[in-house]
């Protein structure tokens, strides 16, 4: 009885502790821009996706599903594949690339701190989503994704981007551009399963494994294979699209006119 | 191995920060800075520079009251602005600055109201609805205390070093634009913004008190050492890239590479710089030349809303990710022509009503010293 009632009040001790110094010790460890605690989502997991290039055709059936799964308004995605014609310099040889593009999820992600109203945030499982009741519509995080993830939603006026599907996740469906990738190049799944085909391509081709923009310091989590360096950061490429202009040398041809 | 790329295709990334942002910035920058030239005139009571203090005093008020209205209309959800409140993240530079912000506004307010209460409690006795309303606006015939000025003033100058800081840092810790990733961008907000205050004022004094020669040479002088300061700052900053030092403007200087467009754009930075740091330098060697100061007020003003305008605007058409450059064209509405207009049109709004209601061109409340 005395030892029960003993760990009772220890118990209650700790909890009332705890939870008077949760908040002040989570304040005080972050400091300004610093990554805030996760929440929600399930702990256990790590979401990661990898991208295997080899076997990207640049069909955008990722882009068409993901835009139709998701409801982005005309002329913003949440995922791309950007292509990208080379040309070698000596023999003329022409090539295409392929770069599928979504947000990274990163371990660091630089725009969840900036968020002035904790409405986009990075859950326990490591997807950096956005509640879009909450979020004021700033813009901040657009302005610090280093990789144009996020855009500003003009039906909803708030902060928009991937979210690995998580709806879709948490009811064990894959996302809308794994399920619709013709070849196979998306492969999702947890991170800290050792026995998930994503945890064996990363180990199996650890050595050809790369990352965009690793020199932002975000530690993304979507991973590429059979990437061309030169396609990491912003690629000096001539940008194609962008120069059909009429002699006066206004911008002409394009149909997504608005800013 | 050599290779030329062509980017076939890629989105087009929008403007996530409208010209709303500009005015926020460019009216809040002249707001504590004209807040300090009111400094040695009002809180310190020097003589010499009570003339300064009044001008700056009404320019400060004006942008401080117009500023933030600016700022909610960049939220795509002004009217979710209460989130900031209901929800603490003292990690985010923003969430500090919407801490800092009411504050300030209070601050300066206060400080305001205490410099010019003498004078409105003396217009309260005349006839009229304006001296009726003065009667409500000073709260009673009871004397202020100088001290209580002292300390709203004190309490604003403290306010406006956290409104340079946060406004600063906001934009300096975007990583992933590196031109805005520099420790010496909130400097040059500062500088940028003295300037700009200080040209103002010159116009101001030029447009409503008749043209007073010491409060324009004293403006001179602070545009003249604000622009030599800030011309220190970019060289520094130029410096910093070109020798590799920091690898963040070297990477803002590889992104813009071989444009012509931001080429000229440096080059008229350049030369409306030298431009007006020659032209207050001359205008002070010579007493006859202060009246021309106005000129040199419009200059300044440009440079400070300029400058603005290309760190928070043209930088964002500066693709992250992918290769070239958006097209930003100016929209006519509220998010932008429209927006820009009207903030001036709030500003000059706050400005006559403050004019039509305060006879701030009389003694300030200072104390003899």
């Amino acid at each position: 009885m005395d030892t029960i009632r003993r760990e009772l009040l220890g118990q209650i001790a700790k909890l009332t502790a705890g939870a008077a110094l949760i908040p002040l010790s989570s304040v005080a460890s972050a400091g300004i821009n610093d990554q805030p605690a996760r929440r929600e989502g399930d702990p256990s997991k790590r979401y990661g996706m990898l991208v295997d290039l080899r076997a990207c055709i640049g069909c955008q059936a990722c882009t068409v599903s993901c835009h139709i799964e998701n409801e982005a308004p005309l002329g913003s995605f949440r995922t791309i594949v950007s292509q990208y014609e080379v040309e070698h310099e000596e023999t003329g040889d022409i090539a295409t690339f392929m770069l599928p593009r979504l947000c990274n999820h990163c371990d660091n992600p630089p725009c969840v701190p900036v968020c002035p109203v904790q409405a986009t945030f990075q859950r326990e499982d490591g997807i950096v989503v956005v509640n879009n009741e909450a979020c004021v519509g700033c813009a901040y995080c657009v302005q610090a994704c280093p990789y144009d993830a996020r855009f500003i939603n003009e039906y909803t006026q708030t902060a928009d981007k991937c979210t690995f599907c998580a709806h879709r996740l948490d009811v064990g469906l894959l996302p809308a551009c794994v399920e619709s990738c013709v070849g196979g190049a998306r492969i999702i799944g947890d991170m800290k399963d050792s026995d998930s085909q994503i945890s064996r391509m990363l180990e199996e081709h650890y050595d050809d494994i790369m990352i965009l923009k690793p020199e932002m310091g975000t530690a993304p989590h979507v991973f590429y294979l059979g990437m061309d360096e030169r396609f990491m950061s912003r690629p000096d490429a001539k940008p194609a699209i962008w120069d059909v202009r009429d002699q006066q040398g206004e911008e002409i041809g394009y149909e997504f006119g608005s800013h | 191995m050599n290779s030329a790329v062509i980017e076939v295709l890629t989105p087009r990334y929008g403007i996530a920060w409208y010209p709303w942002a500009v005015q926020y910035f460019f009216m809040i920058a002249i707001s504590y800075s004209a807040l300090l030239l009111t400094i040695p005139g009002l809180l310190m009571g020097k003589r010499n520079y009570q003339a300064l203090a009044k001008v700056a005093l009404l320019v400060t008020v004006s942008c401080t009251l117009v500023g933030p209205v600016a700022l909610l209309a960049d939220l795509h959800q002004p009217l979710r602005f209460w989130h900031f409140y209901a929800n603490l993240t003292p990690w985010s530079w923003m969430w500090l600055g919407s801490l800092l912000l009411p504050l300030y506004l209070v601050c300066v307010v206060a400080y305001a109201w205490l410099a010019w209460r003498p004078a409105m409690q003396e217009q309260a006795r005349g006839d009229g609805w304006i001296a009726r309303l003065s009667g409500w606006i000073v709260l009673g015939n009871w004397h202020a205390p100088r001290w209580m000025l002292v300390l709203c003033g004190l309490g604003a100058l403290v306010m406006s070093f956290g409104i340079m800081l946060y406004t600063g840092a906001e934009v300096a810790i975007v990583k992933a634009r590196p031109l805005w990733h520099t420790h010496w961008l909130p400097v040059m907000f500062v500088f940028t913004g003295l300037v700009a205050a200080a040209g103002l004022v010159i116009l101001v004094n030029r447009l409503m008190t008749g043209n007073d020669e010491e409060v324009n040479g004293q403006s001179l002088k602070v545009i003249f050492g604000s622009m030599v300061l800030a011309g220190l700052v970019a060289a520094l900053w130029l410096a910093e890239g070109i020798t590799g030092f920091s690898p963040s403007v070297e990477a803002a200087f590889a992104s813009l590479q071989g444009n012509p467009e931001w080429r000229a754009v440096a080059v008229y930075g350049l030369l409306v710089g030298v431009a007006l740091t020659l032209a207050a330098a001359w205008m002070l060697r010579r007493n006859g030349n202060v009246a021309k100061a106005w000129l040199a007020g419009l200059l300044a003003v440009h440079i400070g809303w300029t400058f603005r305008w290309m760190v928070l605007m043209e930088v964002q058409t500066v693709a992250k990710n992918t290769a070239g450059y958006y097209q930003y064209v100016l929209d006519m509405g509220s998010s932008g022509l429209l927006g820009i207009l009207g903030t001036f049109g709030l500003w000059l709004a706050a400005l006559l009503i403050i004019d039509i209601l305060v006879p701030w061109k009389r003694d300030l409340q200072v104390g003899t010293h």
